[in-house]
């Protein structure tokens, strides 16, 4: 298989997961680029890390009552997961429907927003929004259950369509009237209890109760209203259906997730991709699925220009180099810290800091930010106990007849990395760093010996590269 | 309907709950894993706690009426009177109680008045080691039934302190194990084994010989998913905390199923004290309904328990006092339901 084959399909699971292992990529090669994009279209048993083993392992995991233990529990999700872009996609989700415990003080029913994400994510995007919008953790969030059939509160029913769906000035404020109308009555059962709770972050008497959506017919209000130009007794089902007919949230949902999954900033040829995606929105009756077939098969896609377009948010930064690393496949005391990570390089799952979600693309990079990203990957690559680095080490000396002058180790760290495409200006730095050590020799090499430890450290460097922080 | 019977001949009836979860030492559990009971009728509550909240592990001794009684073993940490992952507890004949870590690899010996006495702390897969001590039992002579999980075997010690012998093996067959969990003793001396990841339990004679394995993997009657603790009365009746499908079970001494418990607890004395003193919550709460109709998403125990209250959640452990009552800790409720036999 050619390394044109290797770095596309790297592309590939960089964008539509977490990154991939050389070993994963050799078998995602041979079933071919289109195969391995339906697959991942069509996720099947995750083969994660299993609920039993996480609950016994790690209490807080099991109860979820506070945001680092049910982040963790994510993180050993996305770590672990055979299908990685159900989850990619759920974080897309989760960035766009930004809710955060902060206001909740309930992490169990974050998480199950997230299982609605990975339910509906890649189906009908009506069934998506309306599930959305029965999350009681979406109804705390933007105070839906203060939203009466005698006194409607306008907050939910304004982001849906300033946030989540048409952007300003596709809509006016009667619409949000209207629409905030429709949703009365859409709250969450025992809403007083769970809502004083919540305000009050509450643990008594036995631990947070889980909330469930609850429709309370009497409090809706099932007068005419008027949105987007159309008349009826709408409900929040029929909002809904409006909104997803609308040319703005065609265009909205597939801008969105062309710069999660292609690249931060839109050119032109950017633009045709896009009109491509919402064309398959309208083809396929609003199914996110078709539209993501679209992008991933795309010429634009899959050229050169796309690859490294984007900044590596910190979820996936961290989570792609523990996979590449191999480590925390099992119940690991230090999983929580793994996702604390995230939060120091200023993405907290499950803590979106508002309701947009986080500001992505180079904000991600500042210079406390970029110090974290280097430690925390380059601390993981460099040690030599971590399966995922073990292997490279045994495919290096195995490849190589044991014996690899300063230039191979250096391109061959960065192939079986990504490969990682890095500047004339790096690579010369990193071979004269590996020179200073004459030809690397991995004949009867031991665990943790100088040789291993010299793989160790050059994988510690290639990875603090400014190219290792793109996707 | 949360109870049923499959026979007239054996039922447990609910009692009453003990227990509040809490954020800080003293009154209430975090995250409690077993119990156990002095001589004096005191009860001894090991509070698992969770790593974010390590300075919360303890040990906490109450009444049976709710008064606190003090507390040892705090913090979490290497010391010799403090533990990193504490899971099962059991008292000798003198009143010494016995508490394993499965992350220190460690039990530890504590008086009844909780100073430290001594530890078993070898580390390892040979005669005596631990990998993961987790469920704990002692018979009436004072020897020591301890589940190496890890190590996939049991391990019995002599009243000093002695290995005995051991048993068992990784796999799925008679007297073979997968990341085994609780332990019972009866009172002729037989073994009782919540093998977790076969779903099943395993009789053995006291030197270990097979005799019987109950259980198979499933949500119906006799079966169980990841069972965690086991306990057996006078009777020969097998409790069973049937931890993954939040229930538990009862077998008959032939290992027939007797009944079904899926949890009734109702507020105890700390819980009125909380709720007294927080009157907004006492009144929203007083209108709610804390056992709805869940949407079809929510459909398994483990979810249906997150949003139930008073249905079991996390039931980690069920033990019997001196009295025959059944104490069932919940590690996710922070609280004991107690039941008896009718």
């Amino acid at each position: 298989m050619s390394s044109q084959e290797i770095g596309q399909m790297a592309h590939l699971l960089r964008r539509a997961g977490f990154g991939a292992t050389r070993d994963e990529l050799e078998e995602y090669v041979e079933k071919g680029y289109e195969a391995v994009v339906e697959e991942l279209l069509h996720p099947g048993d995750p083969q994660n890390l299993p609920d039993d083993i996480i609950r016994r392992y790690h209490t807080e995991q099991s109860e979820l009552r506070l945001a680092d233990g049910a982040a963790a529990y994510w993180m050993y999700r996305m770590i672990t997961t055979k299908c990685p872009l159900e989850d990619k996609l759920a974080l897309f989700w989760h960035g766009l429907f930004a809710t955060a415990y902060v206001k909740l003080n309930q992490a169990r029913v974050l998480l199950n927003q997230i299982d609605m994400f990975r339910r509906d994510g890649l189906g009908n995007l009506s069934t998506l929004m309306v599930e959305m919008s029965k999350d009681p953790a979406m109804i705390i969030w933007l105070d839906n259950n203060d939203n009466h059939k005698d006194a409607p509160n306008e907050n939910f029913g304004r982001e849906l369509l300033e946030l989540f769906s048409l952007g300003i000035g596709n809509y006016t404020e009667q619409d949000v009237k209207e629409c905030a109308r429709a949703f009365t009555g859409w709250t969450l059962g025992n809403a007083e209890y769970m809502a004083s709770r919540a305000s009050r972050d509450s643990i008594w008497p036995y631990s947070r109760i889980a909330w469930h959506f609850e429709y309370r017919d009497y409090d809706h209000d099932d007068g005419e209203k008027t949105f987007l130009g159309e008349t009826g007794n709408f409900s929040g089902d029929d909002i809904i259906e409006i909104i997803v007919r609308q040319e703005a949230t065609a265009r909205f949902i597939c801008t969105r997730l062309f710069q999660f999954f292609a690249a931060d900033e839109v050119d032109e040829a950017g633009e045709q991709l896009i009109n491509s995606m919402v064309q398959s929105y309208w083809d396929s009756n609003h199914e996110i699925r078709s539209v993501l077939r679209t992008l991933f098969n795309s010429e634009y896609f899959k050229s050169d220009q796309a690859r490294f377009a984007r900044v590596k948010g910190p979820v996936e930064l961290v989570v792609g180099a523990v996979r590449l690393a191999g480590s925390y496949r099992t119940p690991t005391q230090g999983i929580e810290q793994v996702a604390r990570q995230a939060v120091y390089m200023g993405q907290g799952l499950l803590q979106p800091p508002s309701v947009e979600g986080w500001h992505e693309g180079i904000e991600w990079v500042d210079s406390g930010a970029l110090v974290e990203r280097v430690n925390f990957v380059a601390h993981e690559m460099s040690n030599v106990n971590n399966p995922g680095v073990r292997r490279i080490i045994e495919r290096l000396a195995t490849e190589n007849g044991g014996v690899l002058s300063p230039e191979k180790l250096v391109d061959q760290c960065l192939d079986l990395l990504g490969p990682v495409m890095v500047s004339d200006s790096t690579r010369k730095s990193l071979v004269n760093f590996a020179a200073r050590q004459g030809d690397l020799n991995l004949t009867d090499h031991q665990t943790g010996d100088d040789a291993e430890q010299r793989v160790a450290t050059m994988l510690g460097l290639a990875t603090s590269t400014r190219e290792f922080q793109l996707a | 309907m949360s109870t049923h019977a499959a026979t007239k001949t054996f039922t447990l009836e609910y009692v009453k709950t003990i227990g509040l979860t809490t954020n800080q030492n003293g009154r209430g559990f975090v995250n409690p894993y077993d119990v156990a009971f002095s001589k004096d009728g005191r009860i001894f509550v090991l509070n698992h706690c969770d790593s974010a909240r390590r300075n919360l592990m303890r040990v906490g001794i109450c009444s049976y009426d709710e008064e606190y009684l003090g507390e040892f073993g705090k913090g979490g940490g290497p010391a010799d009177d403090q533990f990193s992952s504490p899971v099962a507890m059991a008292f000798d004949s003198r009143d010494r109680i016995y508490i394993t870590d499965e992350l220190h690899h460690r039990v530890t010996i504590f008086d009844s008045a909780g100073n430290f006495i001594n530890k078993w702390d070898a580390s390892g897969s040979g005669d005596g080691e631990f990998n993961g001590p987790a469920g704990i039992a002692i018979d009436g002579q004072d020897n020591v039934y301890i589940v190496d999980q890890h190590n996939s075997r049991v391990q019995k010690f002599d009243s000093n302190g002695s290995y005995v012998t051991q048993w068992g093996e990784a796999g799925s067959g008679p007297s073979q194990f997968n990341l085994p969990w609780g332990i019972a003793v009866d009172d002729s001396g037989q073994v009782y084994v919540a093998d977790w990841r076969n779903d099943r339990i395993q009789k053995f004679t006291s030197d270990g010989k097979h005799l019987a394995s109950f259980g198979e993997s499933g949500e119906g009657d006799g079966q169980f998913y990841r069972p965690s603790g086991v306990a057996v009365d006078s009777d020969g009746y097998i409790y069973v905390a049937d931890w993954g499908n939040e229930r538990v079970q009862v077998l008959g001494p032939d290992g027939s199923f007797q009944q079904m418990l899926r949890g009734e607890a109702t507020l105890s004395k700390w819980a009125h004290d909380y709720l007294n003193v927080n009157l907004e919550e006492k009144e929203t709460r007083a209108i709610s309904n804390l056992t709805p109709d869940l949407p079809p998403q929510y459909n398994t125990p483990h979810h249906i328990s997150s949003q139930t209250e008073p249905y079991f959640w996390g039931p980690v452990s069920v033990r019997l006092d001196g009295e025959g009552k059944l104490y069932v800790t919940e590690s996710n409720r922070h609280r004991l339901q107690i039941y008896q036999r009718a």
